[in-house]
């Protein structure tokens, strides 16, 4: 018989439960947490602007740009979270890329600093874009 | 009743013991192996060495070469045909290794590397980095995964060895999950149950090395050969006695006294800190007793300088020592010396076996550090210790193979007696028992401390015969222990009972051993007798168990072939 | 001067006689300032209280037995300094996600059948004969696998794993990191024989990256690289299978 076997006979142990508050109990956790939970605000503020896109798409008479507090608070908040979440998801770039140049592995401080800074260049270019046509 | 039944037994899970089981698979693969081990096998002792492992692959080395370093170390108690079959054996063995995985460090041509080493005349101590048993024992045993004819029984903890009809035919192990007592028989049975430390305070050996299959073996009526010949290793870190690897010397590391004096050079001038362990030990014990030793809150120590070596290479060969510096002793070894001082590591003592494990019990094998094969004598070279499970793990495993083929099958009814027999004695002396005063960990601290006062690296005929009366009065009082714990599950109490019952056995072996070896060889040395004396003692001791409390001691003549025993310096 | 005391409180769990754990304290003269809980749990033992039971063997850091949740943080309890505590308490519990089999005892089944799922040993087309020597690997091959050679098997990080403890059937950081130390060693050719277990569907697409397994890893392991660095080779290799392979 193998252990795996004889294991199934022996005396009766304790499961302890999880807990549905497992990442209140550490900061890391709780991060953890945050970060894939940016993934809502960032959902509902995309779907904000499919409906705008969608009153655009009816004539400029429909279409009047949402410009309450409100609105902006809330614009506000979520840029927040996708920041959060750009900024965690680049950062960890460096330890799931891996390739080598030339037989040396590159260092992983490269790689994230590369992926920040074409972030910063994507950002740029969009918002050039975007305020050019806006104007 | 139903026993299991296998047609070979391994008692043990370290680096010997998995090098058999697989080694009794590759010779027949019909042949079904149980591997018993008291701990999950990644955590036998093999996994703390770190220094290497020695074979001659390098083209400038010779298998003589090897032989005459090993039995000149030995201060010439080796047994020289066993030397000799061990050095042709070892660089297939580390080949093997590498075949199965292991890291082993290259050189830039990307072959083995190999390091210098304690009494080695070349280079020839092949190493993964500093932890060489860490990386060998999971090779092997993740490469044990894939023979399903080895079924594993992990944390079954063995109490006697069933003896039937004048051989060995199997175990008593206790389940630990559940407490149960089992009957696991086998057609022939191998012990691989490493070294005994632990009867000492200061060492360097885990909490399970116990000495329970030479205790085993001893009861069974086997002898245990040159018991007297424990090694102290000159560099373990005070208080805690972690192993600083001889491989930190081997790379360059200074010993220096109090005086700044690589201190060596009045010892083994020209080997200096490469000396065999023995006679380096002794030097630093003979320092501290003339007031050069640094004075510490644990003790005297001295200093192993490896700041000259630079941060490169001892990032590159020596990481995990600097882990451990930092760790436990809080310093960096790339700015700071580190505090060594001499500490128990070895066994070179054990169950008498031959050259290919076999011991005078038919059926009974034994490898390992637990065995006394004749390979190490008096005196272990360092990194001798790995190639050496290797060699007797897979000569022992091929052996018992061809053994099985053709022994019958066990009776089944004296087993079943047996069983109920063990399982009563347990019962009745440890568990159930009802008064008792006496606390295990105190018996067991005071044997620690008495054996490393009166059996350490310097003995005395006194010191040695308070302690046989030391360890009588323990075991008297063995006999009225208290076991709290009532469990049958994972009762953790009960084994640390069985295993102080092993240690007090092996422990009264070794002193009794020692107090008759009146001359100085290897590492026994005697204050009164301070000379080697080749007319009355180039024999093994064999220690037979009796109804008393000393054993009785038979004298082997050393096997001589090539190499005539000379006066050993360095 | 008075002598320092700490206050160490273990789980208990006897299965004949309890139907849950629960707390027991003990007060120790905390007498070294080298202590680590383990010495803490040894001299519990010794001189108070026999019965407590946990597993320990090299107290180096190196064998990987005494893995233990302390202060709600999975350590080695050999390596967990008292002075780093003290003076406040010490809770020690059972490593976390596991069932508890006794007191500081936990079930390791599960673990070991994993380790063995992936196998974890060099798998070649073609074996090379042992007299032809060794493979020949550099150095810088090493390099390439040699971090995730380093796990001890001390299970820390399924302790800190919440996807584990959400799910048991979840293949695990060390199983995965072992199995890329395997896929990377330039003498393995056994990639896809393993990749069936990997890529399961308890396999490395559970893991969210929590990344809490290598921050508990005491040996720099790094698992959590290994599974995410996986996940990639995986994808590139169904994506690109007659492209560039590791």
């Amino acid at each position: 018989m193998s252990a795996g076997a004889r294991a199934s006979t022996a005396t009766k142990t304790y499961r302890p439960a999880m807990g549905a508050g497992w990442w209140t109990r550490k900061r890391h956790y709780f991060l953890y947490m945050v970060r894939e939970f940016t993934a809502l605000p960032l959902a509902l503020w995309l779907l904000w602007l499919l409906y705008e896109i969608y009153r655009a798409g009816r004539g400029p008479s429909a279409f009047y740009p949402p410009s309450s507090t409100a609105f902006v608070v809330f614009s506000v908040i979520c840029l927040l979270f996708a920041l959060y979440h750009s900024y965690t998801f680049l950062s960890l770039a460096g330890v799931i890329l891996h390739f080598k140049v030339l037989d040396k592995p590159v260092p992983s401080r490269l790689i994230v600093l590369s992926q920040f800074g074409l972030w910063l260049v994507a950002s740029v270019v969009i918002g050039a874009v975007l305020i050019g046509f806006g104007r | 009743m139903d026993f299991e039944s296998y047609d070979v037994l391994v008692v043990g899970g370290g680096l010997a013991g998995i090098r058999a089981a697989i080694a009794v698979v590759e010779t027949n693969p019909r042949l079904k192996v149980a591997m018993v081990s008291k701990v999950y096998p990644m955590r036998s002792h093999t996994v703390s060495a770190e220094g290497g492992a020695a074979a001659v692959l390098r083209p400038e080395d010779s298998y003589e070469n090897h032989a005459f370093d090993t039995i000149k170390g030995s201060d010439y108690l080796a047994d020289q045909d066993v030397v000799e079959a061990f050095v042709r054996e070892a660089p297939i063995e580390l080949i093997q290794m590498e075949h199965w995985g292991c890291p082993w460090s290259r050189d830039p041509d990307g072959k083995i590397s190999a390091r210098p080493f304690g009494g080695m005349t070349t280079w020839r101590t092949c190493f993964a980095a500093d932890k060489t048993g860490f990386h060998m024992l999971h090779s092997v045993f993740q490469t044990s995964l894939k023979y399903p004819q080895i079924h594993r029984h992990d944390e079954a903890f063995v109490t006697k060895l069933l003896v039937e009809d004048g051989r060995c035919a199997g175990v008593v192990a206790i389940d630990m999950r559940s407490g149960r007592f089992d009957a696991i028989t086998a057609k022939a049975v191998i012990l691989a149950t490493g070294g005994l430390g632990r009867v000492y305070a200061f060492t360097t050996n885990g909490n399970i090395c116990t000495g329970d299959g030479m205790a085993l073996a001893y009861r069974a009526g086997v002898g245990l050969k040159d018991m007297e010949m424990v090694q102290f290793h000159p560099t373990g870190l005070p208080f805690t006695g972690i192993l600083i690897t001889e491989a930190v010397r081997g790379e360059g590391g200074y010993l220096t006294n109090r005086d700044g004096e690589r201190f060596l050079k009045r010892y083994v001038p020209n080997k200096m800190e490469l000396g065999p362990r023995d006679i380096i030990s002794r030097a630093m014990v003979t320092e501290f007793e003339d007031g050069r030793g640094f004075e510490g809150p644990h003790g005297k120590y001295m200093h192993l300088d490896v700041r000259h070596l630079g941060e490169d290479t001892i990032d590159r060969k020596l990481p995990f020592m600097r882990e451990l510096g930092r760790e436990f002793v809080g310093i960096d070894i790339v700015h700071d010396p580190i505090p060594v001082r001499p500490v128990q590591h070895y066994m070179m003592g054990g169950v008498d076996a031959d050259i290919s494990g076999i011991t005078p019990l038919a059926g009974l094998y034994a490898a390992g550090e637990c065995a006394n094969v004749g390979l190490n004598g008096g005196n272990r070279l360092g990194s001798n210790s790995l190639s050496e499970c290797l060699v007797f793990g897979a000569a022992t495993g091929r052996k018992a193979a061809e053994y099985v083929s053709s022994a019958k099958a066990v009776g089944v009814k004296p087993i079943d007696t047996m069983l109920k027999d063990e399982t009563r004695r347990i019962e009745m002396d440890f568990l159930n028992k009802k008064s008792g005063e006496e606390r295990i960990g105190a018996i067991r601290e005071e044997m620690q401390l008495s054996m490393d006062a009166g059996a350490g690296v310097f003995r005395t005929r006194e010191g040695l015969a308070k302690l046989t009366k030391q360890l009588a009065g323990l075991r008297d009082r063995f006999g009225r222990i208290k076991i709290e714990d009532s469990s049958r599950t994972f009762n953790t109490e009960l084994m640390a009972a069985l295993e102080l019952d092993y240690m007090l056995e092996v422990a009264e072996v070794i002193t009794y051993s020692a107090l008759a070896r009146e001359e100085s060889r290897g590492a026994h040395a005697r204050r009164d007798f301070p000379e080697r004396d080749d007319a009355r003692f180039l024999k093994h001791t064999v220690a037979m168990r009796t109804d008393d409390i000393a054993p009785r001691l038979e004298y082997r003549d050393v096997r001589i072939t090539n190499f005539k025993p000379q006066a050993r310096a360095y | 001067m008075a002598e320092k005391r700490i206050t160490i409180r273990a789980t208990r769990y006897d299965p004949e006689k309890d139907s849950a754990p629960r707390l027991q304290s003990y007060d120790i003269p905390f007498s070294d300032e080298s202590m680590v809980v383990l010495d803490a749990l040894n001299y519990i033992k010794s001189h108070v209280d026999g019965s407590l039971s946990y597993r320990w063997s090299c107290r180096m850091g190196i064998c990987g037995s005494c893995g233990m949740t302390v202060n709600g943080t999975p350590k080695l309890t050999c390596a967990a300094f008292l002075r780093d505590y003290w003076p406040r308490s010490i809770t020690v519990s059972p490593l976390n996600n596991f069932p508890i089999v006794r007191d500081l005892v936990v079930d390791m089944e599960d673990f070991m059948n994993k380790l063995k799922s992936i196998k974890p040993w060099i798998i070649r087309k073609q074996e090379v004969p042992l007299g032809a020597g060794e493979h020949r690997q550099t150095m810088d091959q090493i390099d390439d696998f040699r971090q995730f050679s380093q796990c001890i098997n001390c299970m820390l990080c399924y302790a800190a794993c919440p996807v584990y403890g959400l799910d048991d059937k979840f293949l695990g950081p060390a199983a995965i990191a072992l199995a890329r130390r395997y896929n990377l060693d330039s003498r393995d050719e056994g990639i896809k024989d393993r990749l069936p277990v990997i890529a399961s569907s308890e396999g490395l697409w559970e893991c969210s990256f929590v990344g809490e397994c290598s921050v508990v890893c005491p040996k720099g392991v790094d698992p959590a690289k290994a599974i995410q660095q996986t996940k990639l080779d995986t994808t590139m290799r169904f994506v690109l299978p007659f492209g560039n392979r590791e």
